[in-house]
């Protein structure tokens, strides 16, 4: 991890402590340089390097508007609230993108290594029907992405977006 | 390519249904995840509007979470409380810090002394 301890300004200077850090792995951030800085220490978005800051965010007059049009009356929103919202919002996308898969794969195969009084054969042979069952797609909550065939990679949404909180509680029954 | 006809119909889609976020933007976004090679149209015009409504309900959290007295502003540690407090947004935990002025940090550290691991 980067840190840059020989800076000397410390009012302007604000500290990012993330909460699961438990153990002291202080994120040091400057307040007035880019927030690039905390991408770059982060194991995931070691890619993400590659990209210029316009690529990687949605503008931020776009997401503004939309804070805005979700917030009661015309309050006001601070500007490290607005740049913070940015980068939720492309952790999102890529969260609804590759999380929804990964948990369905992930409940699929253990499904598949059998539940109480599910013989072998027909796990696989159900399974393999539900797939492709429209009765099994619905009962999925809202924005839960289903493989579309295995040997294409193409994401489809076969489900209507209901409330975002619906992305989180995923059920598998 | 029968693609574009599709596409017709989302663009149409997206402009009445006032999605104000650029999907190509969005495109982008979602392609940068792994195993993801092609994305389908519709799909991205859901995502494009699940994100606008994401950001309706992050922001309506963070500002009835904030100060209740003086709820004019909505400030960055309205989002960080909300976030760390909502199950809904564990998954923001990582980018969404929070923050501590650098003295506090010094103090914190001459009191309890830290090793830092390198990540």
């Amino acid at each position: 991890m980067e840190e840059d301890r020989s800076t000397t300004d410390a009012s302007q200077l604000t500290l990012g402590i993330s909460g699961e850090y438990m153990s002291g792995g202080y994120v040091l951030q400057s307040q007035d340089d880019d927030g690039e800085e905390s991408l770059n220490d982060h194991d995931d978005v070691g890619m993400k390097e590659n990209f210029r800051e316009q690529d990687i965010y949605l503008p931020i007059a776009n997401v503004a508007r939309i804070m805005k049009n979700g917030i009661p009356q015309t309050g006001k929103i601070a500007k490290d609230a607005k740049e913070c919202v940015q980068e939720c919002v492309s952790e999102f996308i890529s969260f609804i993108t590759s999380e929804p898969l990964k948990l369905y794969l992930q409940k699929f195969r253990e499904a598949m290594k059998g539940e109480k009084g599910i013989p072998g054969v027909s796990v696989g042979e159900g399974l393999g029907e539900e797939l492709t069952d429209d009765s099994f797609t619905n009962q999925l909550p809202a924005g839960i992405i289903t493989a579309d065939g295995q040997q294409q990679n193409v994401m489809v949404y076969t489900t209507s977006y209901q409330q975002i909180p619906g992305v989180q509680q995923i059920q598998f029954s | 390519m029968s693609g574009d006809n599709a596409e017709d119909n989302v663009n149409h889609a997206s402009n009445s249904k006032g999605i104000s976020l650029p999907m190509t933007r969005v495109k982008l976004i979602m392609k940068s995840s792994p195993d993801v090679s092609s994305i389908n149209q519709e799909a991205l015009l859901i995502t494009t509007k699940a994100t606008e409504l994401f950001v309706q309900y992050l922001a309506l959290s963070s500002f009835n979470n904030g100060s209740g007295k003086d709820n004019k502003t909505l400030l960055y540690s309205d989002l960080a409380n909300t976030v760390e407090g909502t199950e809904t947004f564990q998954f923001l935990t990582d980018i969404l810090p929070k923050k501590i002025f650098a003295r506090d940090y010094l103090k914190l550290i001459e009191e309890n002394p830290i090793e830092e691991a390198d990540n």
